[in-house]
């Protein structure tokens, strides 16, 4: 029997308005990929990606096609089943890392867990557990904005990670920092993969796309190539 | 974790917050003193005719206590049959008139009020000791006639009644001993007033021979049987005005109604006021901060989440403006109160603005809900804002 894949796609259409004008981002876009998978997603500005990785992760709805996530087509869910969906099961890493500037980085962590319900005692214990993971166990209490760039988006992958989710999606993780600290997330995400965690990575950084085990290449909206880069 | 959120987001911009927090203070405090004004006069004069615990007032005909000019005839028998009712516990007569004295080389006018000290409602013995019932010798005498004269308890002083104003000759006189020095309860600040057993001013004034009071006081033995005592002392006596404490201060109520009216413009417009900082400060926080709330949605807070968030803000701004409101609008009611007590011939007793728990926490009460609904639009435009969208907008 053949496991249910974390995401299936069948023929994504996205539109959207941009001052009342129709803009297709994704013209029938069909993809699916398994639990454990390191996958890159690149193309030209323009070519739908970040509206993709929307899409995956429950933030916005296809104006017309098929989207699964773990099994669930996301077009039936309501707002408050989506929310728990990206609470629990998917984990988002932004290009800006969009931490809460007046928490602290332990906090920004908590913040999952807390709508999630975790009690105050244990979701301290795993933010610190995380903040280990990510090695910015001295900066737990630093407010986000006194961290550098590469903390940041450190604390953003602990924060992803804080609900154990099924599923990672970064959005150009590494397009703000300096080659020598997006090197640092690139070895951190290989870390995350090797633990068997499912990473989607939207990317013009040929770096991590090479570490990618998979590429999908969208051009204009479509997929362009679907490949195998690594076993 | 929320309430973290919620303070220091606010105190992210803390002079703003303040001016906020200050205006929302400002109105809270004239919300609270347009409360207070609006049954303060009134609570304040009922407290003032209930302070002995006589609740029916007997007055001429047409007039309300306490006019001088007229009087009531006939008031030995209509006493004697007052004390025989067995629904009432005391009642004592009040006859007023103006009073004088040579203090050093000038002429002093009081006002004298005549009393029967063992029912009377009239003032509260402060120094010294009242007078009896038999006492046709002794006088009381208040701080500002003691003040004016000099006079002591245990003085004697002779009083000068029926002054003809054209040769100052005296129509009576009387020497009389300082027993008391009291508080009269219904003088204007700084009135001299003073007070003699009920024949001995009767004497000293304008009708002598006649059988007269300005006013009866009447103390009912149950506060329930108020209105059907009154009722029947108004059947068998219909040349008497007669008004329990109630009737009164609904008389007093319509004719404050105007005053009540504009209290309840100035505290709509205070809390307009308040509802408007709140929910300008709130809608310009979620404008700047819709890529926050777009993120706090992306990782999976709940709409009802964020709309919590804000409306928190808007609580915690409301609750602390209104404590800093509370202790303003009690101090600023207390200056406005004592200008306005100071007005000549208003009784010392009656205050403008009273404060009392259940006004104090109605105010508080109104702002804060006020001020939680007015968080209510941004909290919606923060809850509804599109995510990929505002994220989108939010990285250009």
């Amino acid at each position: 029997m053949t496991p249910t894949p974390v995401i299936l796609a069948r023929d994504v259409i996205k539109t959207y308005f941009v001052n009342a004008q129709p803009v297709t981002a994704l013209r029938g876009v069909s993809l699916a990929f398994g639990a454990g998978e390191y996958l890159a997603i690149t193309g030209p500005s323009g070519s739908g990606k970040s509206t993709l990785l929307q899409l995956l992760g429950g933030l916005d709805l296809p104006t017309s096609g098929h989207l699964e996530l773990m099994g669930t087509p996301i077009e039936r869910l309501s707002d408050a089943q989506l929310a728990d969906l990206r609470l629990q099961r998917v984990g988002f890493i932004f290009q800006r890392f969009h931490l809460m500037p007046v928490l602290s980085a332990r906090e920004n962590i908590e913040l999952p867990l807390a709508e999630a319900g975790v009690r105050q005692a244990e979701r301290t214990a795993r933010a610190m557990d995380l903040l280990a993971y990510v090695g910015l166990t001295a900066r737990a209490d630093h407010r986000a904005t006194q961290l550098s760039g590469g903390e940041m988006q450190r604390v953003a992958i602990a924060r992803a990670l804080a609900n154990r989710p099924a599923l990672i999606l970064a959005d150009e993780p590494t397009g703000e920092l300096d080659a020598r600290t997006g090197a640092q997330i690139l070895e951190l995400f290989d870390k995350l993969h090797a633990d068997g965690t499912t990473l989607v990575v939207v990317t013009h950084d040929e770096h991590l796309a090479e570490r990618a085990a998979r590429r999908v290449h969208l051009l204009d909206g479509l997929v362009d190539r679907d490949e195998i880069t690594r076993r | 974790m929320t309430w973290a959120l919620v303070v220091r987001s606010l105190f992210r911009h803390p002079v703003r917050t303040a001016l906020v927090v200050l205006g929302i203070a400002v109105a809270a405090a004239l919300l609270l003193d347009m409360v207070m004004l609006s049954g303060g006069m009134e609570r304040s004069f009922s407290r003032m005719l209930l302070s002995r615990g006589f609740q029916i007032r007997l007055s001429p005909k047409g007039t309300l206590p306490f006019d001088t000019e007229a009087t009531i005839p006939g008031i030995t028998p209509l006493l004697d049959r007052l004390h025989q009712d067995p629904d009432i516990a005391a009642a004592g007569p009040v006859v007023a008139t103006s009073l004088h004295a040579r203090v050093r080389d000038s002429l002093v006018t009081f006002v004298g009020y005549g009393i029967d000290p063992s029912n009377q409602g009239l003032y509260e013995v402060r120094s010294g000791k009242n007078l009896s019932s038999t006492d046709t010798t002794g006088l009381l005498i208040s701080d500002p006639v003691a003040e004016r004269t000099g006079w002591t308890v245990g003085d004697s002083v002779t009083l000068l009644g029926r002054l003809d104003p054209q040769s100052a000759r005296a129509g009576a006189e009387r020497m009389l001993v300082i027993r008391g020095v009291v508080r009269w309860l219904y003088d204007a600040r700084g009135q001299r007033s003073l007070g003699a057993n009920f024949r001995v001013i009767q004497q000293l004034g304008r009708f002598p021979d006649r059988d007269v009071a300005s006013m009866v006081m009447i103390k009912v033995k149950a506060d329930a049987a108020v209105d059907r005592v009154a009722a029947r002392i108004g059947s068998l006596h219909p040349g008497i005005e007669v008004n329990s404490v109630a009737a009164l201060v609904r008389q007093f109520r319509a004719r404050l109604v105007y005053f009540q009216q504009l209290s309840l413009i100035l505290a709509t417009i205070s809390l307009v006021v308040g509802v408007l900082l709140v929910g300008t400060i709130l809608t310009i926080t979620v404008n700047e901060r819709a890529g926050e709330f777009a993120v706090l949605r992306a990782i999976g807070l709940r709409r009802a989440r964020i709309v919590g968030l804000v409306m928190a803000e808007g609580a915690v701004l409301t609750v602390i403006g209104s404590i800093l409101g509370t202790a303003l609008g009690l101090v600023t009611a207390r200056f406005l109160d004592r200008i306005l007590t100071s007005f000549p011939g208003l009784p010392a007793a009656i205050s403008f603005f009273v404060p009392a728990p259940d006004t104090t926490a109605l105010a508080a009460f109104v702002i804060l809900v006020a001020g939680v609904s007015a968080a209510a639009y941004p909290a919606y435009l923060a809850a509804r804002a599109p995510i990929a969208q505002t994220l989108r907008a939010d990285a250009e």
